[in-house]
């Protein structure tokens, strides 16, 4: 063979071993990048799987613990002679945080009120300084003191927050809630004209500021157990709140 | 030896100033760490993320509600990426992706007159009672996080990466010295 033909074979060579070296390391970095690709998609996957069953609500399993309406507005909702622990609940009708908790967490509040294991006061307050907010929670919260038999107002309760108007709007239009009342069994004498003049107003806003204060709220929900301010990574997840509760009764 | 041939082109990275690819590490570090702790705060409470979400009301409740699950996870899954430095150009993509979302969903917030907390950092999109939102601060932070994002993209991986390491990162260190090629070889032997 001669020279240059030995050294074009050579090359030749040198060329086709590059290019299986270069498809190899191709295709070890393809599986690299898919083994990785796999491996985040799964965590994230597992990880909203995770969130999504952390966030899952109880089923009201029963009945309800009696319900009883507090001259100051507040109601209780206990099982005949449970006293502790007490869990207040600070909610304003207008807040969507406040309408969260109560669809991921109220039911497994009412179940471990009904199941003997805490007692449960709500405080219905008016945290909004600015307009539409304010005077929609004022309205909302101060028909539901107009409500006082303890069975009615929770219902009414909870229909305020299924039908709560976003912030941006004026909603809870005193027309709606004396619809909700009738719809939810509300039977108070006078409901309607309470409802419509803002008769139990000055007394829920005198009410509202005195807790805020007392309590040195930040911000609403705010669920305190036996005095203490329970964290959000708690109320949130409703096996974790049902814990907490439960071993506070212990 | 009397052999040449048209070596490929140079695997080099091309010149460049030797801290450059730290300054990479750094906006990689910043990055992660902004999204870590963020994703952090926010995923024991997926519930109050979701409300986080719906707060801005821009997209339909169950939209949202898958957002705000998987928002936290992804969030501390791309700040890990970004930590060691694996897939990072694309998580620098994703990274910049979601604060360009963030952006624009504050600034249409803000637009639209709402009054809500960014969840930025946990929370439910509510502000305490008599706060005020800062949306102006919110744009510009996550805005210079768009940029630290871009900035890895163009310049990727830095120093310190695992996509080095493993040979993903697109420039791969030079391992073709002269002669290696023929493994004991000798054509003119």
């Amino acid at each position: 063979m001669s020279k240059a033909a030995r050294d074009a074979s050579v090359r030749a060579r040198i060329a086709a071993q590059r290019e299986a070296e270069r498809k190899q390391e191709q295709r070890r970095r393809l599986a690299t990048i898919i083994t990785v690709a796999v491996v985040v998609l799964a965590v994230i996957g597992g990880g909203w799987w995770y969130a999504a069953e952390q966030s899952k609500s109880e089923e009201i399993a029963g009945g309800l613990a009696p319900v009883t309406v507090q001259s100051d507005g507040t109601a209780v909702m206990a099982k005949a002679g449970v006293t502790s622990p007490v869990l207040d609940i600070y909610e304003d009708p207008q807040c969507p945080v406040c309408k969260q908790l109560e669809e991921i967490s109220g039911p497994t509040i009412k179940n471990l009120a009904a199941e003997g294991k805490v007692k449960v006061v709500y405080h219905p307050l008016t945290i909004f300084s600015q307009e539409p907010t304010r005077s929609n929670s004022l309205r909302a919260a101060s028909a539901l003191r107009c409500v006082t038999d303890g069975k009615q107002w929770l219902a009414f309760h909870d229909r305020l927050f299924k039908g709560q108007p976003s912030e941006t709007v004026e909603g809870f239009k005193t027309d709606d809630l004396v619809k909700w009342g009738d719809e939810v069994g509300v039977t108070a004498p006078g409901f309607e004209s309470c409802v419509k003049d803002q008769k139990q107003r000055a007394a829920h806003e005198q009410t509202s500021a005195k807790t805020m204060a007392d309590q040195k709220l930040e911000g609403t929900p705010t669920l305190k157990l036996n005095g203490r301010q329970i964290d959000n990574n708690t109320i949130f997840v409703p096996s974790a709140l049902r814990q907490e509760i439960v071993n506070a009764g212990k | 030896m009397v052999l040449t041939y048209q070596k490929a082109a140079p695997d080099r990275p091309r010149t460049e100033h030797p801290a450059l690819p730290w300054v990479t590490t750094a906006a990689r570090l910043v990055l992660a760490a902004v999204l870590i702790v963020a994703g952090g705060l926010k995923i024991g409470a997926p519930a109050l993320s979701v409300q986080a979400v719906k707060a801005y009301q821009l997209l339909p409740d169950s939209l949202a509600t898958a957002i705000g699950y998987g928002l936290p996870i992804i969030e501390i899954v791309i700040g890990v990426l970004l930590a060691v430095g694996l897939l990072t150009r694309v998580s620098a993509v994703v990274a910049g992706l979601l604060m360009l979302a963030f952006v624009v969903g504050i600034a249409s917030a803000w637009a639209r007159g709402l009054r809500i907390d960014c969840g930025c950092f946990g929370g439910g999109g509510e502000l305490a009672a008599g706060q005020d939102p800062n949306y102006l601060w919110e744009i510009l932070r996550d805005f210079g996080l768009v940029i630290v994002a871009a900035w890895i993209f163009i310049r990727p991986p830095g120093r310190l990466a695992m996509d080095s390491a493993l040979g993903l990162s697109g420039r791969r260190e030079p391992y073709q010295p002269e002669g290696d090629i023929f493994q004991g070889e000798q054509p003119d032997a």
